[in-house]
C-alpha cells in the first residue's frame, strides 16, 4: 500500500488537472473549441456596417471617421476601403464613401444576424444585458443567414432588436430612419425611447444601470445648458449632453398616459390592493409573456395575499388566482395604489 | 404560373406583416394581449356578481396562512414528508418479503426444475437464473414501496399542498439558481428518480428544468434505501453498543439522504453558474385552490400512471442485466470466470477508492436497477471467495434472511467499516440507473445533457470515496 | 352557415389535416377538442365524457402527450381530443402551439372550452382567443358547485349572449351537467346550433387597421378563408407555423370547398 498522504496529493493533482482540461467554458478543451476568427473579414464587415449606419442616419462619413470608429489607423482603413472597392461593395464620390447596392445588401445581412442574435440573447437566454452587444458582434461574423432565419422563425420573426432597432428582413428591407435625439424634445413633451446607441458600450451600460431602456416613455421636464432632466417610470433623471445624445426618441401625442411616479409591486404590503399600470420594458421575452398570461396587464387589480415561509416569493391574487412572484420580478411591475386608497377612504367615510 | 403567383402573394403578405410590425412598434404584443383582457373584463362585469357578504375562498386563505406561515410552514412540511416516508418504508417491508418469498424462494426453484427438464443447463441458467431472477428481484423490492409512495404523494398533489411546498422552498432553491418546484421533483426522486425526472415537466423554465433533471439522481431513491439500511445496520450499527445500534444506523441513513440534498443544492448552484449560465430562466408558480382529493381515482391513476409505468421500464432493463450477470459469472477463460478476471484486475484500483472489485463490477452490471446491487454483490463475493456452502451457484443472485449471515459473507470478502461507509457514499453518488438515464434522454432529447447527468454523479462519487478512503488510511 | 347533413365541406371531411395531426378518423363521425386553462377540471370533464381515467396533476404543462377518447351519442361517435391546458394562445410555448394549431388546422367540429366558474374573468381570456379561431365552440362552465359555495353568481343566459356560443354550467366532479353538455356537443357538431362568436373589440385603432389590411390581402391570396382575421393577427405575431402553412398549402385547405375559386 502506498503512503496515503502521497496518494491523496496525487489524487488532488489529477482532479485539478482534469478540471483544468474539462471545465466548461474556461477549460483547455473549451478553449480549443473556440474558432479563431479571420480578423480581416471581421474588419471588412465592420466597415460595411459603419458605412451603412452613416447612410441610414444621413451622416456623411469619411475615411478618418471610419478608422476612428473601428479603432484602426487611417492607413489600414484606406487599404480596407480599396479592397472593398475592388470587391464592388463601395464607391467613392470625392471624399465621400458610399455603399453600392451589393455592399448595402451585404451590410444588411450582417446587421440582420447581429440584431436577431441580440433579440435571441435577450429573449431566450440568461446572458446579461451588458454582454448582448459584444456577443452579437462576434456572432454576426460566424452565424450563417440561414441559421439566423431559423432562430428568428422560432422566436416569431421579431421586428425589433432589444435596443429598439428594426431588424432588416431576409430580403434586405428596413424601414426608413425615424426618431429624433432626446435633446430635440421640448419641455413638457412626451416621447418613447426607440433606440439607445450601443456603441460605445459604456454609455449603454451606464444608461441601463440608471434604469433607462428602449420602449420606455419619457416626459421632458427641463433643458438647461445642455443638461436634460426628464421623468421615466416615476424616476427623475438628469443626463449630460453626451449621454442624452445616445438616446433616440419618437415624440408621442400628449393624450397617451405618462408613466411617472408609479410604485412597484414589490412595495405592496400584504393585504393591500392596487391597479396594475404596466410591466417595465426591461422585462422581455418569455418572462414578460408569462406575466401577461397570468393577467399582469394594465388595468387589472392585484392584491398581495400571502408571503411564503421565507418571505420571498409573495403570492398575489390576480383575477381570482394566486400567483407566486419573486421579489426581483415584482420590482419590474408598476402599480398604482391611489384608486384603492380613495375607495378605502370612501368606505370609511 | 398559378404556383408562382401564389408564392409571390405569400412573400408580399410576409413582407407586409413585417412593415406593419415596424409601424406598430415594440409594444404590439402587449397591446394585443391587453385588448383581450379588456374584453374579458367587460363581459365579466356584465355577467358575474359576487355577494359581498363573505369573501370568496375564506377557508383556502385560512389554510394558506397556516401552511405558509413563518413559524409553522417548514415544520408542517417536514412532518408531512416524514410521515410519507415512514409509511412507505414501514409499510413496504411486509409485502416486499411476501413477494420475495413467492417469486424468489418458491417460484424460482419450480421454474428452474421445469426448465432443466426441457432445455440445456446453460439456457435455463440464462433464462431462469439470469433473466427471471433479476426481474423477480426488481419487482419484489421496487413494487411495494412505489405502490405506497406514489399514491400518497399524488394525494398531497391533488389536495393542492405540493405547490405550497414549492412556494415555501423557493427562496432556498433560488439561491442555488433553481426553481422552487425542484423541491417537489426532489421529493419525488426519493420514490424513484425516473419519476422525479418526468415530474420536472412541471417546471416551465428550460434552465431550471434541466437543473432539476440533472440533480434528481442525488435524491436517494427507493431502490437504494434497502442497500443503505442493510449496510448501515451491519457496519455502522456494529461500532456502537447494541443499545444505540438502531438509532445510529438510522441516523447514518438519514445523514446520507441529507447529504444527497446538500449535493443536489451545491450541484444546482454550480450548474447554474457554469454550463447552464446562458440558459433562459423564468419563474412562474400558480397556487391553485385546495380541493378534496378523490381517493379511489387517485389510487387507481397513480398506480397506473406512475408505479406500473416506472416498474415496466425497470423490468425491461433488468431482464438483459440478469442475463449479463449470469453470463459473466459462468463464461470462463482459463478456468476462471469473466467476473473473477475483472474483479482481480480492478481490485487494486478499487482499493484506492476504499471499495473493492466486487462492488465495481456489481455497479457496472447492475446499472439497470439499484435493487439488484446487494444480491449481485453477495453472489459475486461468494464466487470469488469460493464459499460454496452459501448461495445457489454462480450467476444466481441471492439474499440471506439473517443479517449475521450476510455480514459473514461480506467480512469474508474482506469488507471493513471503510468499505461499508464508502459503499453507502457510492450508492448515493453514482450514475443513475438505466431507466433513469433513458428517461432523461426522453425528457431532454439531448445526448449532451444525458451524458452530463450520467457522468457528473459518478465522477463526484469517485472523488468523494477517494478522499474519504485516503483520509481514513491516513488517520485510522 | 347552412345545415348540410352530408356536406363535403364539413370539417369532419378535412381528414388530411387531422391525419397529419395524428388523429385516426376510422369510424368516428365528429371530432371534439377540449381546451381550457390549467386547474379547471378539464381532465375530469374528459374522463366523464369518455369513461377513461386520465390523471393530470395540479400543474400546467403536465399533459405533454395528448389524450384521446371516444364516446357515442344518438348513434354517432365522437372523438374527444384533450388539448394541453394553457392560460393563453398568444405566447410561444410548445403547449400553446399544440393547442393553437390543433384548433386552427385540425378544425375540430366542436371545441369545448372548460372554464372555472369561480374565476370566470381569467378564463374568459382564453375563451375569447379561441373564439377568434373557431366559430363552433361551447363554453363548459365547470365548478358551478364551488362558485355557488363562494357566492359567485353568473348570469348564464347573458354570458351566452355576450359570447355568442352555448354555455353549459357543470360540476364535473359530481357529474352534473354532463348530459346537457353531450347534447349540446351533438347540436353544434351537426350544425343545429349555429354560433355567432364574440370577436375582440377593444383593439387599438392601429392594430385593427393593420389586421384589416393584412386580412384583405389574405382573402386575396386565399379566397374564402374562414378566419382571416385570426390568421392576420398570427402573421403580425410572426407565427412561423402560419407562414409554413401558407407555403405548403395546408392553410389553403382550410377554405371550404364551395367557396374555392378556380
Amino acid at each position: 500500500m502506498e503512503n496515503p498522504l502521497f496518494t491523496l496529493l496525487m489524487g488532488t493533482g489529477i482532479i485539478i488537472l482534469l478540471a483544468l482540461i474539462f471545465w466548461p467554458g474556461k477549460g483547455l478543451l473549451a478553449r480549443r473549441g473556440k474558432v479563431r476568427l479571420s480578423s480581416k473579414r471581421v474588419l471588412l464587415e465592420d466597415t460595411l456596417k459603419y458605412l451603412f449606419d452613416c447612410e441610414y442616419k444621413g451622416i456623411s462619413c469619411s475615411l478618418n471617421s471610419a478608422a476612428g470608429n473601428l479603432n484602426i489607423s487611417a492607413d489600414r482603413m484606406a487599404k480596407l476601403m480599396s479592397q472593398l472597392k475592388e470587391m464592388g461593395l463601395v464607391e467613392f464620390e470625392g471624399s465621400d464613401i458610399r455603399l453600392t447596392d451589393l455592399g448595402n445588401s451585404y451590410a444588411l445581412r450582417v446587421i440582420r444576424v447581429h440584431r436577431i442574435w441580440e433579440r435571441f440573447l435577450a429573449d431566450e437566454t440568461g446572458v446579461k444585458q451588458m454582454n448582448w452587444h459584444e456577443e452579437a458582434d462576434i456572432q454576426e461574423h460566424q452565424v450563417s443567414p440561414e441559421e439566423a432565419d431559423r432562430i428568428a422563425a422560432r422566436m416569431g420573426n421579431p421586428a425589433f432588436d432589444p435596443h429598439g432597432d428594426p431588424i432588416p428582413t431576409r430580403e434586405g428591407k428596413i424601414p426608413p430612419f425615424s426618431g429624433r435625439p432626446l435633446s430635440s424634445l421640448e419641455e413638457g413633451e412626451v416621447g418613447r425611447i426607440i433606440h439607445i446607441e450601443d456603441e460605445p458600450n459604456y454609455i449603454f451600460e451606464q444608461l441601463s444601470a440608471q434604469g433607462i431602456y428602449p420602449g420606455m416613455q419619457v416626459y421632458l421636464l427641463d433643458k438647461k445648458e445642455g443638461r436634460i432632466t426628464f421623468a421615466a417610470n416615476g424616476n427623475e433623471c438628469v443626463l449630460t449632453p453626451l449621454f442624452a445624445s445616445a438616446i433616440t426618441v419618437k415624440p408621442l401625442p400628449r393624450e397617451e398616459p405618462i408613466q411617472e411616479g408609479y410604485q412597484r409591486l414589490s412595495e405592496l404590503a400584504p393585504g393591500e390592493t392596487a391597479d396594475i399600470v404596466g410591466i417595465s420594458s426591461y422585462c422581455m421575452g418569455l418572462q414578460r409573456r408569462r406575466l401577461m398570461d397570468f393577467g399582469i396587464v394594465p388595468g387589472n387589480k392585484i392584491t398581495a395575499e400571502l408571503q411564503s415561509a421565507s418571505g420571498d416569493p409573495v403570492g398575489y391574487r390576480i383575477l381570482g388566482t394566486v400567483i407566486a412572484i419573486r421579489k426581483d420580478q415584482a420590482s419590474l411591475i408598476f402599480i398604482n395604489t391611489e384608486n384603492e386608497k380613495l375607495k378605502e377612504y370612501e368606505r370609511s367615510a | 404560373m398559378m404556383e408562382q403567383e401564389k408564392s409571390k402573394k405569400i412573400k408580399e403578405l410576409v413582407g407586409m406583416a413585417n412593415s406593419l410590425k415596424w409601424e406598430l412598434g415594440m409594444g404590439m404584443h402587449d397591446s394585443i394581449v391587453s385588448s383581450v383582457y379588456a374584453d374579458a373584463a367587460q363581459i365579466a362585469r356584465k355577467t358575474v356578481t359576487t355577494e359581498d357578504s363573505k369573501p370568496a375562498f375564506s377557508l383556502d386563505r385560512r389554510i394558506d396562512k397556516v401552511v405558509t406561515s413563518r413559524w409553522l410552514g417548514f415544520p408542517i412540511m417536514f412532518i408531512l414528508l416524514a410521515i410519507v416516508f415512514w409509511i412507505t418504508i414501514a409499510g413496504a417491508n411486509y409485502p416486499s418479503a411476501m413477494l420475495a418469498t413467492l417469486l424468489v424462494d418458491t417460484l424460482h426453484p419450480i421454474l428452474k426444475g421445469a426448465a432443466n427438464s426441457v432445455m440445456p443447463w446453460w439456457l435455463s441458467g440464462v433464462l431462469v437464473d439470469g433473466a427471471y431472477l433479476s426481474m423477480a428481484w426488481v419487482i419484489s423490492v421496487m413494487l411495494p414501496p412505489m405502490a405506497i409512495f406514489f399514491p400518497l404523494f399524488t394525494l398531497l398533489e391533488d389536495l393542492g399542498y405540493l405547490p405550497r411546498v414549492a412556494f415555501n422552498m423557493d427562496s432556498l432553491f433560488r439561491k442555488a439558481g433553481a426553481h422552487g418546484k425542484q423541491a417537489l421533483t426532489m421529493s419525488m426522486g426519493f420514490g424513484c428518480n425516473a419519476a422525479g425526472v418526468i415530474a420536472a415537466r412541471v417546471i416551465d423554465s428550460p434552465r431550471e428544468r434541466l437543473i432539476a433533471i440533472i440533480t434528481n439522481n442525488f435524491s436517494l431513491c427507493n431502490g437504494r434505501w434497502p442497500t443503505q439500511i442493510l449496510i448501515a445496520t451491519i457496519f455502522i450499527g456494529a461500532v456502537v453498543p447494541p443499545f444505540w445500534a438502531g438509532l445510529v444506523s438510522t441516523a447514518a441513513v438519514v445523514g446520507i439522504a441529507v447529504l444527497g440534498i446538500v449535493f443536489s443544492l451545491i450541484v444546482s448552484w454550480g450548474l447554474s453558474r457554469s454550463v447552464l449560465k446562458g440558459e433562459a430562466s423564468t419563474f412562474s408558480l400558480e397556487l391553485p385552490p385546495y380541493r378534496p382529493p378523490r381517493i379511489f381515482q387517485t389510487l387507481y391513476t397513480s398506480l397506473i400512471d406512475r408505479t406500473l409505468f416506472v416498474l415496466w421500464r425497470a423490468v425491461v432493463f433488468a431482464i438483459p442485466a440478469g442475463v449479463v450477470i449470469w453470463l459473466v459469472s459462468n463464461i470462463t477463460i482459463g478456468g476462471v470466470s469473466l467476473a473473477e478476471h475483472f474483479i482481480n484486475w480492478s481490485d487494486p484500483f478499487a482499493v484506492i477508492f476504499g471499495l473493492n472489485g466486487v462492488i465495481l463490477l456489481a455497479y457496472i452490471i447492475a446499472i439497470p436497477a439499484n435493487e439488484i446491487v446487494i444480491p449481485t454483490i453477495l453472489m459475486l463475493t461468494v464466487l470469488v471467495t469460493g464459499m460454496h456452502e452459501v448461495g445457489a451457484g454462480s450467476g444466481v443472485m441471492f439474499e440471506l434472511d439473517s443479517l449475521s449471515g450476510t455480514e459473514g459473507i461480506l467480512r469474508a470478502g474482506g469488507w471493513t467499516l471503510l468499505t461499508g461507509v464508502n459503499l453507502m457514499l457510492f450508492s448515493l453518488l453514482h450514475n443513475p440507473c438505466s431507466t433513469t438515464i433513458y428517461t432523461i434522454y426522453k425528457e431532454t432529447n439531448s445526448v449532451k445533457w444525458t451524458a452530463i447527468s450520467t457522468f457528473l454523479p459518478i465522477v463526484m462519487g469517485f472523488i468523494v470515496c477517494f478522499i474519504t478512503a485516503q483520509l481514513w488510511y491516513l488517520f485510522v | 352557415m347552412s345545415v348540410q347533413p352530408n356536406c363535403e365541406s364539413c370539417p369532419v371531411h378535412l381528414k388530411g389535416n387531422l391525419k397529419r395531426l395524428g388523429i385516426d378518423m376510422e369510424k368516428v363521425d365528429y371530432v371534439v377538442a377540449l381546451a381550457g386553462n390549467p386547474n379547471t377540471g378539464k381532465s375530469t370533464v374528459f374522463n366523464n365524457l369518455t369513461g377513461l381515467r386520465q390523471h393530470t396533476g395540479n400543474w400546467p404543462g403536465k399533459t405533454v402527450g395528448r389524450a384521446e377518447g371516444v364516446f357515442g351519442y344518438n348513434d354517432e361517435r365522437y372523438k374527444v381530443v384533450d388539448l394541453p391546458g394553457t392560460y393563453s394562445l398568444l405566447s410561444t410555448s410548445t403547449d400553446e402551439e399544440v393547442a393553437r394549431n390543433f384548433i386552427l388546422f385540425g378544425r375540430p367540429d366542436v371545441t369545448v372550452i372548460v372554464a372555472d366558474a369561480t374565476r370566470l374573468e381569467r378564463n374568459l381570456n382564453l375563451v375569447l382567443q379561441i373564439l377568434e379561431i373557431t366559430d363552433r365552440a361551447i363554453l363548459c362552465l365547470n365548478m358551478m358547485d364551488e362558485a355557488k359555495r363562494n357566492h359567485v353568481n353568473i348570469d348564464i343566459r347573458s354570458l351566452s349572449r355576450e359570447l355568442g356560443i352555448p354555455v353549459i354550467p357543470t360540476s364535473a366532479r359530481r357529474r352534473s351537467g354532463m348530459t346537457e353538455l353531450v347534447d349540446m356537443i351533438s347540436q353544434v357538431a351537426s350544425g343545429k346550433y349555429v354560433c355567432k362568436p364574440h370577436k375582440v373589440r377593444s383593439r387599438s385603432p392601429q392594430i385593427k387597421h393593420a389586421i384589416d389590411n393584412l386580412s384583405k390581402k389574405l382573402m386575396d391570396a386565399f379566397p374564402g378563408l374562414p378566419n382571416a382575421d385570426w390568421v392576420a393577427l398570427r402573421l403580425l405575431e410572426g407565427d412561423q407555423s402560419i407562414i409554413e402553412a401558407m407555403q405548403n398549402g395546408s392553410l389553403g385547405e382550410l377554405v371550404p370547398v364551395e367557396n374555392e375559386v378556380q
